[in-house]
């Protein structure tokens, strides 16, 4: 649910940065519901994500006058939940995802179609929890959040070269924990 | 250092004492000989020993089997042996000090990569490495590469920080990713204000009249 | 890995049209595609913009909240239990005034610093910290949750170094403390974790 309507962000940044707080709930709402998709996929966990989405936007909230270029807040966020997933990720024992932690679906609908969306779906989840999470990064800002490789180098500050040699392996092994599965 | 070598010798059989003393009850009985054996031989070989007796109450306090912490403590043992060796190979006089021995150890077993903690060594001759590994070893727990982050502490210790202050260097790495600049620019933002780092917050009088002081600590940290 | 056609990756990155693929490759492209459109789908969980606004109004974290953050939670746990750690704090701070001298203030040497512990195991009867500043030993370091949150937390005096420690939870449970930044081999097949603690008076 991006709430593109209204005033551009760099209007809203003008208005935050003017001292209007309340003016960055704007912001929350527009991108909160993409950020939180991406962590999840990247740490396989939605409490986990919660809690990175959320202290990143309180931290981008804190420096958001170091965000250089306004029109590119999209994607300055996705750049400070990366790294805090990432920062996350380091802490655990191991980079995996656990997949203990992704909880299920909620109350899919009673009937056969939903169910074995909830099923297929599931499986997709087990297989990204296979990749590494730099794949998996790749992977999702790519073809979940449908990101240029442009874009995708200015979240990860990765080379457009590595981030499309990235995405390719990522797709490949993928493929082959959805072939193992099948 | 032929002096050290012979305190060593002397030191070697009361710390002996010591040692069983501190093993018994908390080790199984049939591991103490031969790891009271074990400690007598890093003694001698000057290496340092509280690593090894560590090791052994690590493992009677979480219950494994007396072989395994037997091996434990062997493996320690030639881990404290590679440190030296690598220390000697970086420039330090034979047979090196007990204390760098376990520093430089300790940033092995954390996953240093030993041409890294080698430059390490070589960039801080006759000085304390220990902060400086210390926060090598912060940038790479967080996947930063080896080499980048040790050419940033380096650089570090180029233009004269030491100690508790190549900490912050780690530390304000990860504040400026943290801020959502990339690794590369924090590097380099962090490298261009060298040495003027922010300091890392230190706790304030109120966490610090909370704190007690449990009864029983080790006088010295183990080092890892 | 098996490689896959790299005709597949030029029609995922847009370069050419799809029609150019003969029809099993494009059902590989169309498996690709459907699980991304599955993850995309996905409901991503409850809205976070109330707890980040709820934190935006609040004051700035003191150095001393920081310093406790960084050295523990990766995230925002005081988030969810606020009112009662407010209440916590304070009668924790009651407490210290009324009875000053109970607790000596420790002074500290110029080899030693502070370290917080602080963990998260609710229903836990105890909680306690064991490593190599304590020789493994139980029984001397127990964590408290006075407010019965399931957060326990412990603050003391550690000779400045790096430790290895681990958590016990009800005498039995040896637990690592996943909100730690390094991580150890312990070579019993487990993990200790990391804590630097810095000198104070450095």
């Amino acid at each position: 649910m991006d709430v593109r309507e209204g005033p551009s962000d760099a209007e809203v940044v003008a208005r935050v940065l003017g001292g209007d707080r309340e003016a960055f709930g704007l912001i929350v709402r527009r991108y909160e519901s993409g950020l939180l998709r991406f962590a999840t996929r990247v740490l396989g966990s939605r409490d986990a994500a919660a809690d990175a989405v959320a202290e990143s936007l309180v931290r981008a909230y804190r420096h958001l006058a170091s965000c250089r270029d306004p029109t590119r807040l999209r994607t300055w966020l996705y750049r400070i939940v990366a790294n805090r997933c990432k920062s996350h990720l380091a802490r655990r024992a191991t980079g995996d995802v656990s997949l203990d932690d992704v909880p299920p679906i909620a109350d899919p609908a009673d009937n056969e179609a939903a169910l074995e969306r909830v099923q297929q779906l599931a499986v997709v989840e087990q297989a990204l929890a296979t990749l590494s999470s730099e794949k998996r990064e790749a992977f999702v800002l790519k073809h979940v959040e449908g990101m240029s490789y442009q874009e995708m180098a200015a979240v990860t500050g990765e080379r457009i070269p590595t981030l499309k040699m990235r995405v390719h392996r990522a797709r490949e092994a993928l493929l082959k924990a959805l072939e193992e599965r099948s | 250092m032929r002096v050290a070598l012979l305190l060593a010798c002397v030191a070697a059989p009361l710390a002996g004492q010591s040692v069983r003393i501190r093993l018994e009850n908390r080790v199984p009985a049939a591991a103490i000989p031969i790891i009271d054996s074990l400690v007598q031989v890093a003694g001698r070989e000057g290496l340092p020993t509280e690593p090894l007796v560590g090791k052994a109450l690590e493992g009677g306090a979480k219950h494994v089997v007396p072989a395994l912490i037997v091996r434990a403590v062997e493996t320690r043992l030639d881990q404290l042996r590679d440190a030296r060796a690598l220390l000697v190979r970086g420039g330090d006089a034979p047979p090196a000090t007990p204390a760098e021995i376990a520093t430089v150890s300790g940033a092995l077993r954390r996953g240093l990569p030993p041409p890294v903690v080698e430059r390490v060594v070589g960039a801080l001759p006759s000085e304390p490495r220990e902060s400086a590994l210390h926060a090598i070893a912060d940038l790479v727990a967080h996947r930063l590469d080896a080499d980048s982050s040790a050419t940033l502490v380096i650089a570090a210790i180029h233009a004269g920080l030491r100690g508790g202050r190549l900490l912050d260097v780690s530390h304000a790495v990860l504040e400026e990713q943290q801020r959502g600049r990339t690794w590369a620019e924090s590097f380099v933002r962090v490298r261009d204000e060298l040495p003027d780092v922010p300091a890392a917050p230190k706790p304030g009088e109120g966490t610090v009249q909370r704190a007690r002081r449990p009864s029983s600590v080790s006088k010295a940290p183990t080092p890892l | 890995m098996n490689p896959i056609d790299p005709r597949i990756h030029q029609v995922l990155d847009g370069e050419i049209p799809r029609e150019a693929l003969p029809q099993d490759l494009r059902r590989v492209v169309e498996r690709l595609e459907s699980a991304a459109a599955l993850l995309a789908a996905a409901p991503e969980g409850r809205s976070v913009a109330e707890r980040v606004l709820a934190r935006l109004r609040r004051p700035a974290r003191s150095p001393v909240r920081r310093l406790a953050q960084w050295l523990t939670a990766p995230h925002p746990v005081t988030l969810r239990i606020r009112p009662v750690w407010s209440l916590a704090l304070a009668a924790t701070l009651v407490l210290l005034m009324l009875l000053p001298e109970e607790r000596s203030v420790p002074v500290l040497g110029e080899h030693e610093g502070i370290a917080q512990f602080v963990a998260r195991f609710p229903g836990a009867h105890s909680v306690q910290v064991v490593g190599s500043f304590n020789d493994w030993r139980t029984g001397t370091i127990p964590l408290e949750d006075r407010d019965g949150d399931g957060v326990w937390r412990a603050v003391v005096v550690l000779p400045a170094g790096a430790h290895e420690y681990m958590f016990v939870v009800d005498d039995e449970r040896w637990v690592p403390d996943y909100s730690a930044n390094r991580f150890v081999e312990d070579d019993f097949g487990r993990e200790n974790s990391v804590l630097i603690v810095r000198p104070v008076k450095g």
